[in-house]
């Protein structure tokens, strides 16, 4: 008889597959994983922190360090918290070009994580057509804000720019050519019997483990529970467009495969219905105050980031500044699942299930 | 079996397209222009009213002022201007306050560096910064003429 033990095992910090600085310290028996421990805090900033000693405008570029691969939709979840706060009218074409960059963030947020989760698992073609077509939204927002990633773009009241000459054209271009580009990803992995065999069926959870653990975002839907905050409780114009909310059904890997792919799908009918009814003319920023002071009182509002739900609340004394300022950050919530999932399972499947959540570090430690 | 042949099927396709990576740095890369690169820093604007520091995320700007040795001037003129690259995030925040435009952004990128020391950039360095200006500036329309003279 072959006398085994357990063996503690150190994945990260500094590992290419966990995308940034997770470290996971797993006991093993052999080839399968007895326990799991995730160790974050190594990309702590202490924004939130922070954020108590600068005014809501100082407050939006850290926000763009928070999720850096949607810099969008952490710029809009602090813009809208003010904004419910200070009861304030965004300007409809503010409105239109919010939810079109948040859109396209949104695409190419699954394009990244697509591209990588592929490459966590073996596959490196598919993540060079990822990052090709990414790089597409990037240029469009470079072009928009002046930045590829950390776009400092939505104010208080509206957004920074309106979009230069020819920038909606390049935007619808860039739909029609995606579109194409979803049947090549189609025709690449969706039918791989590799993948199918790799993903079919691993790092299965039910719909009350899901609502147990507060997911949120695509790691929900996969079980088939249908949220999405854009349909449930819909802020910015989003009511105004048509699109469905793509559910899976077996809750594995392959079904969050399949949800964030057809949720680009959804994107690109939102950003081309958003292009078709945009209005003409306007202002991208409101009337606001020259010094934000926001209302005494409290308040809670969450948007439905790639990631799952992203929330923001703010407490107010009056003053300028935020006397408390909390994110409930979508991947950290997800990340509270791996240990559970990781349990029993084999060595091989651990950066394919850490991979399905889809976290960034930046917004984990925050 | 089908769904590999399928996969290798647009790989196939795409040997034969145009490659889409850039040569930088060989070659440089432009930039479009609203793009948020270092400041360029334009002394005889500045009013010395210090919106920038105080709009400032991350304290990175420091400047002092001085009484214009011209008797005719009121107010005060620039003396010494410093931005710290080391902790700046080119956040455009400082040229969006600016009244006068005096510190405006560049599609200049290139900050890396052997030494810390050299990324403290001072008035002298940041006055001649002054190529690839970005054009259009501020969130604001300038106000008619530059300078303060409301007072």
């Amino acid at each position: 008889m072959l006398r085994t033990e357990e063996m503690l095992l150190n994945v990260g910090p500094q590992h290419p597959s966990t995308h940034g600085v997770l470290r996971i310290v797993v006991k093993i028996d052999g080839e399968v994983i007895r326990e799991a421990t995730p160790v974050i805090g190594y990309l702590h900033r202490g924004t939130e922190k922070l954020a108590e000693d600068l005014n809501y405008t100082q407050i939006i570029p850290y926000t763009d360090r928070m999720d850096y691969v949607s810099a969008m939709s952490n710029n809009y979840v602090l813009v809208h918290a003010v904004e419910t706060m200070l009861k304030l009218e965004i300007p409809e074409r503010a409105e239109y070009l919010r939810v079109i960059t948040l859109e396209l963030n949104r695409i190419a947020s699954h394009l990244v994580w697509m591209g990588t989760y592929l490459l966590d698992i073996g596959a490196l073609s598919p993540f060079l057509y990822a990052f090709q077509d990414r790089e597409k939204i990037l240029d469009l927002f470079n072009e928009l804000c002046g930045a590829r990633l950390t776009y400092n773009y939505m104010r208080v009241g509206g957004v920074k720019w309106d979009a230069p000459n020819g920038w909606l054209q390049k935007v619808e271009q860039f739909i029609t050519m995606m579109e194409k580009r979803m049947k090549d990803y189609h025709q690449l992995i969706t039918g791989n019997e590799i993948f199918i065999q790799r993903t079919r069926g691993v790092g299965v959870y039910s719909q009350e483990m899901a609502i147990q653990y507060a997911l949120s975002g695509a790691n929900l839907r996969v079980t088939g529970l249908q949220r999405d905050l854009r349909k449930e409780h819909p802020y910015s114009i989003y009511d105004r467009f048509q699109f469905d909310v793509p559910v899976g059904r077996h809750g594995d890997l392959y079904d969050k495969y399949l949800c964030r792919m057809n949720e680009v799908e959804e994107s690109l009918k939102i950003v081309g219905q958003a292009l078709a009814s945009f209005p003409e003319k306007g202002r991208v920023l409101g009337k606001v105050p020259r010094v934000l002071r926001v209302p005494e009182g409290e308040c809670y509002v969450s948007i439905e980031s790639p990631r799952g739900e992203l929330g923001c609340y703010l407490v107010s004394k009056g003053k300028d500044k935020p006397w408390r300022l909390k994110f409930r950050r979508p991947s950290f919530c997800n990340l509270q699942i791996l240990p559970v999932l990781l349990r029993g399972e084999n060595m091989a499947n651990l950066v394919a299930i850490l991979g399905g959540i889809d976290i960034v570090l930046g917004e984990v430690d925050c | 079996m089908f769904g590999l042949v399928k996969g290798l099927g647009l790989t196939l396709k795409n040997m034969v397209k145009p490659r889409v990576t850039y040569k930088y740095p060989h070659e440089p890369l432009e930039m479009p222009n609203r793009f948020r690169g270092i400041q360029y820093f334009i002394p005889e604007l500045c009013i010395v009213c210090n919106q920038c520091v105080r709009i400032c995320p991350t304290d990175c700007i420091t400047l002092t002022g001085k009484k214009s040795d011209d008797p005719n001037v009121k107010g005060k003129v620039i003396d010494t201007y410093e931005i710290n690259f080391e902790i700046c995030i080119l956040c455009d925040l400082c040229t969006e306050v600016c009244p006068t435009e005096a510190v405006v952004m560049t599609n200049h990128y290139e900050l890396a560096t052997y030494s810390r020391d050299d990324l403290y950039k001072d008035m002298e360095w940041l006055s001649q910064n002054n190529t690839l200006v970005r054009k259009e500036n501020t969130l604001h329309p300038l106000p008619k003429k530059t300078g303060a003279k409301k007072a």
